[in-house]
């Protein structure tokens, strides 16, 4: 579904990613960990399109398609998603007018017809429920003056919203509390489907508890160091990452 | 200069750079010769309502002769609503000048609501000088609409003269002109006194637009909030100068400025002058400017949720003016202001 090889980018004339490559079949959850300063942010932005983020050499292609080939919203439209580890806030947009927005941008590029105003709203309240969203918070600016957890939890909705393909989740556990952290999660999880692959970018072995990975990959400074299964997780929380940094320098 | 030493139709009273409260705004470099007086006199109309609650007063022209009798009215019929309508036509041949002044007090305990909507077509030189006085406990919220074509000069000037408990409310939305001044000065009573100063302005093409506040408190315990937005394309200037002065003895002063604006592209100007001017020992002020462009994170953010560029830019562009006009509490006024932005907006969409 989604295949990256040999990819290199670079943020601001410094090399970040150095030859990369990763494949994430249809239906299976992949883990990205690794250290600080290892790259893993860096390659959910470069997937995703953000200016600045020059692509040296690699290619990436999703579902078939070249995705360096499309706009950021293009790749939007074509089913990816990036849940941003610090989700920007909004300022004089509403949550719900923003979500509209982006949900009719996408149909429209799609030729899907758009979604009308009580349906969205209809879909939207069902969704805030689950996720334990008060429907005052959509009516506010989005993400403004939210705490953490509520913007990670728009995060949740949104992507529920718009039903991507393919998700992102960039330390999506940062800044939760236990119980956030739960219902972040179980967000994520109602949307593992066959038809549908994620990348979690994590730090730390507790988010994987919650989003049970297929494939865990340990990226160190720009590459993949070492792939395994869920068992990886457990022995890079014992073991810490120490004794791949001397492998990659 | 006092604000009513300015006669539009006497050249040696127009300010120049050399005054500093001018320097940025040079109507003598724009107005170089008196404009033509109006031929037609025009007529009083007649007190009217609309239906929305307003009582309408025709400010064509600038003329404000019975301004207090239609306030009154406005505050005697409940509503409290006054709508003064200013249309200035001008000439194609030089200027046509017109100039006038108006009064409206708003007695103690009493409440209006007032909306100046001034609009006109080809070219006029317009002065008006507005003077409001609040009595104890009163409330006047002024919202202005500056709809004013790329070929007008216009300076509209106005004093406010508060009281204690009393609350001013004043929200300023323009467009510019080929040169146009809005100045308030407000006299803060203090003693419980409330003066908020908002206003955004969406300036493009080669228009000027200066907006020009002073709020000077004299008493203890008064109340200032002021938020400026704004937004600037192609060759547009915009001057914002706002001042703040805490007297000596204007003890539990509460006094905080905002300017916020964006240039859209290379060649626009801003030139913003926020002061604070403080005399007194126990007060509590602030004020910040930040002038800049687009958040290109929040535009990447929006991007990234599947909203094409140019529709993710005219979002958080209107977006960035909207704060202002979202706190006007009278709901029919703060439709009319959101429609205004929303139709003008539409062309700072794109870069």
């Amino acid at each position: 579904m989604l295949s990256i090889k040999d990819l290199s980018v670079a943020v601001d004339a410094k090399q970040i990613l150095k030859g990369l490559s990763l494949d994430v079949p249809a239906g299976e959850v992949h883990a990205i960990m690794g250290p600080n300063g290892a790259g893993k942010s860096t390659l959910g932005y470069a997937l995703a399109g953000r200016p600045n983020y020059q692509i040296k050499s690699g290619s990436v292609t999703f579902n078939g398609e070249d995705l360096f080939e499309k706009d950021v919203h293009e790749r939007a439209a074509a089913g990816l998603y990036l849940s941003f580890q610090y989700p920007l806030e909004i300022p004089g947009v509403p949550a719900l007018t923003f979500l509209r927005t982006a949900l009719n941008a996408q149909k429209k590029l799609r030729g899907e017809d758009e979604i009308s105003a009580p349906d969205f709203l209809k879909r939207v309240r069902e969704l805030a429920k689950t996720l334990k969203i008060d429907m005052d918070m959509l009516k506010r600016p989005l993400n403004v003056g939210f705490s953490g957890g509520e913007k990670k939890r728009m995060e949740v909705l949104q992507m529920a919203l718009l039903e991507p393909k393919f998700l992102i989740l960039d330390e999506t556990d940062s800044g939760l509390d236990i119980d956030a952290l739960k219902v972040v999660s179980d967000g994520v999880n109602a949307l593992r489907a066959p038809d549908r692959g994620m990348l979690v970018i994590t730090h730390y072995q507790r988010l994987l508890d919650h989003i049970k990975p297929d494939r865990v990959h340990v990226l160190v400074a720009g590459r993949i160091v070492r792939s395994g299964g869920p068992e990886l997780a457990l022995e890079l929380e014992a073991h810490g990452y120490d004794q791949y940094l001397g492998e990659a320098a | 200069m006092t604000l009513s030493a300015l006669d539009i139709f006497d050249p040696s009273s127009y300010p120049t750079r050399r005054d500093e409260e001018w320097k940025y705004s040079d109507l003598s470099r724009v107005l170089r010769e008196a404009p033509k007086k109006p031929l037609v006199v025009r007529t009083l109309s007649e007190l009217d309502s609309e239906p929305d609650g307003f009582v309408y007063f025709s400010a064509d022209e600038a003329g404000f002769d019975g301004l207090q009798a239609a306030a009154d009215h406005a505050m005697q019929k409940g509503h409290g609503r006054l709508y003064i309508d200013g249309n200035d036509f001008g000439d194609e041949d030089g200027y046509l000048g017109y100039q006038g002044h108006g009064e409206i007090n708003v007695a103690a305990g009493q409440a209006l609501v007032v909306f100046e909507d001034y609009t006109g077509a080809f070219d006029y030189a317009v002065h008006s000088h507005l003077r409001f006085k609040l009595g104890d406990g009163a409330k006047l919220t002024r919202v202005v609409i500056l709809d004013e074509p790329e070929t007008a000069v216009s300076v509209r000037q106005s004093t406010v003269e508060t009281a204690p408990d009393s609350v001013f409310k004043q929200y300023v939305f323009s467009t510019g002109a080929k040169f146009q001044r809005f100045e308030t000065h407000v006299r803060h009573a203090g003693h419980g006194a409330i003066v908020e100063m908002n206003g955004a302005y969406l300036v493009k093409d080669k228009r000027h637009f200066d907006l020009t506040t002073r709020v000077s408190h004299g008493e203890i315990n008064g109340v200032t909030d002021q938020t400026i937005k704004g937004l600037v394309k192609d060759s547009a200037t915009a001057v914002f100068q706002g001042r703040i002065i805490v007297e000596k003895g204007a003890d539990g002063t509460d006094a905080r400025m905002r300017h916020q604006a964006l240039i859209l592209n290379d060649g626009a100007h801003i030139r913003a002058k926020p002061e604070l001017e403080i005399y007194a020992d126990d007060v509590q002020c602030a004020h910040g400017n930040t002038i800049g462009a687009l958040d290109e994170d929040a535009m990447f953010f929006a991007m990234s949720r599947g909203i094409p560029e140019e529709a993710a830019r005219a979002m958080l562009t209107h977006a960035f003016v909207l704060p202002v006009a979202d706190a006007i509490e009278d709901d029919v006024l703060r439709e009319t202001v959101l429609n205004f932005l929303e139709n003008v907006s539409e062309d700072f969409y794109a870069v």
